[in-house]
């Protein structure tokens, strides 16, 4: 994925205002790109340019070299989970897999191998208002990774669920990006970032431009989690991005 | 907690029958009262009984009249309720598919509109007399008119459901990949379901409280020209009786296309 001097305006009584940029950014294969900043920074914005939803006002943007076509190459997972109601966790997973073109005799697999992915192997027939927050915020990760896309979109997932179901999110999360597949999270939590991360960007406010980024060299595997959140090198990390997104909160005040 | 939602479910639907039950309890005891409290003669308010008596002699096909004037009451509701029934599916479909492009296309809706809005406000015996100029005296002038008369509340309870299906859902489907009419066939549909059936309660009962002003023209054979054809008579208990019998059902058919309701839509007020 890659923006090429990015801007993204939009009109509001009237008005021209800027949302975005100039902006250039690229994410890498495997590589997991947390994106913090204070409201109003464009963050969504930025993710509905990537997913194809929207065309940028000027600049480029590229997924896998081509523009982006909401749908194909690319994955969103959105921050309410947005399952359909009248179908089951399990027929929401079959019809994006209908949708990305899979044929009907491997879709039951397939969607067994997704909810096994995301720890929910049971609970396909169930329906999906009968499931926890949790459980839809996982089905709906599973359907978003159904067309097996290159890049995934990740809008504050977990910002409507309860501090032990986003912490144990966060650790299966890790794994999504899978060596080959990018990952862009938005997140307004600043722990959250540093520890889904390879890299956080962090966004000024509107328009959103690049007022840091910094590489995120923590152990991807074989450390726990909470060993992870308690070391020194997360603490000074976290210490980093939190004073980038302070500095910009103090200057929005001011 | 989740095995004790069933009982509570299962109770509530016993405690709604019990009370609708009591109320028509209550108003044939009403009805009863008032007859016997001699306000009118039995000519212009028969009580019951009388309504329940005729309802034995109209359903016995033995009894000389072959019922009541040829046909039995359960022949001509059959009749009726063909009527109604053809009438309705097809008004159904026309209103699905009409409510449907208004929904999605803003000028189909901004074009068709006034005319839906139009058809809604005549009374169908406004416009019986043409559809039998057009259309002769047989079946097919009834059936029209039950179209006419049914299809407009669907069209525009769809209208209004497709353009109220939540955003956040057709951008998920897109975000899938999903084609134009995927999304159509997969989203707007099931998320418009139960409001479309609200429009479709509506447009049965139109359907068949118009059956009466339909069988007007050469429809003795209804339970609609059973009433008119007694009315002729001042036979008020028959009158009566033909308006029990189309409440009765219309009630029935109105329970069952709620059921439906319910059965295809239970994701309603929990998502």
């Amino acid at each position: 994925m890659e923006l090429v001097d990015v801007e993204h305006r939009y009109r509001a009584k009237g008005a021209d205002v800027p949302a975005l940029g100039p902006l250039d950014l690229r994410v890498d294969a495997g590589e997991f790109l947390v994106v913090v900043g204070p409201s109003g920074s464009g963050k969504s914005t930025l993710l509905r340019l990537v997913g194809g939803f929207e065309r940028p006002t000027a600049g480029v943007v590229r997924v896998l070299g081509g523009t982006p076509v909401a749908g194909r190459d690319v994955g969103t997972v959105f921050q309410q989970p947005r399952l359909f109601p009248w179908q089951t966790a399990g027929g929401n997973i079959a019809t994006a897999l209908r949708w990305a073109g899979v044929p009907r005799a491997d879709r039951p697999r397939r969607t067994r191998e997704l909810l096994d992915q995301v720890g929910l192997a049971e609970l396909g027939p169930r329906r999906t208002w009968e499931i926890s927050g949790g459980q839809q915020q996982r089905v709906a990760i599973a359907r978003a990774l159904a067309a097996r896309p290159r890049l995934l979109l990740m809008d504050e997932p977990f910002a409507a669920l309860d501090a032990l179901t986003r912490e144990r999110l966060q650790e299966d999360v890790r794994s999504l990006t899978d060596g080959e597949r990018g990952v862009v999270f938005v997140t307004h939590s600043v722990d959250e970032a540093v520890f889904l991360a390879d890299r956080v960007v962090v966004l000024s406010d509107r328009p959103g431009r690049v007022a840091l980024d910094l590489a995120v060299p923590l152990p991807r595997s074989g450390v726990p989690a909470d060993e992870l959140r308690g070391s020194a090198d997360f603490a000074a990390l976290r210490g980093e991005v939190a004073a980038a997104v302070r500095g910009l909160t103090v200057r929005e005040r001011t | 907690m989740a095995q004790k939602q069933p009982r509570r479910a299962a109770l509530s639907v016993t405690h709604a029958v019990a009370v609708r039950v009591a109320a028509v309890a209550a108003l044939v005891a009403v009805w009863e009262l008032l007859v016997l409290a001699g306000f009118w003669p039995p000519a212009v308010l028969p009580g019951p009984v009388q309504v329940w008596d005729q309802l034995l002699a109209a359903s016995d096909s033995a009894n000389g009249q072959g019922g009541y004037a040829g046909s039995t009451v359960v022949e001509r509701l059959g009749v009726s309720l063909r009527r109604v029934g053809y009438g309705s599916a097809y008004g159904i479909l026309v209103g699905v598919g009409l409510g449907l492009l208004m929904g999605l296309v803003p000028l189909i809706r901004a074009v068709a509109e006034p005319f839906v809005t139009f058809l809604r406000a005549l009374p169908p015996l406004a416009y019986l007399s043409l559809l039998v100029i057009w259309f002769g005296i047989d079946e097919e002038p009834k059936v029209y008119l039950l179209v006419v008369a049914a299809f407009p509340p669907v069209a525009v309870a769809t209208a209004a459901a497709v353009t109220g299906v939540n955003r956040q859902y057709v951008e998920a489907a897109h975000a899938l990949g999903a084609s134009r009419l995927g999304v159509v066939g997969t989203v707007v549909l099931p998320a418009s379901a139960p409001e479309i059936l609200t429009g479709v309660r509506l447009a049965v009962g139109v359907a068949y409280s118009s059956v009466v002003a339909a069988e007007t023209v050469n429809g003795a054979d209804g339970i609609g020209g059973m009433v008119l054809n007694a009315q002729r008579y001042n036979q008020t208990a028959v009158v009566l009786l033909g308006l029990v019998v189309i409440g009765v059902t219309g009630l029935l058919i109105d329970t069952a296309i709620l059921a439906l309701q319910r059965a295809v839509s239970p994701w309603r007020g929990r998502a």
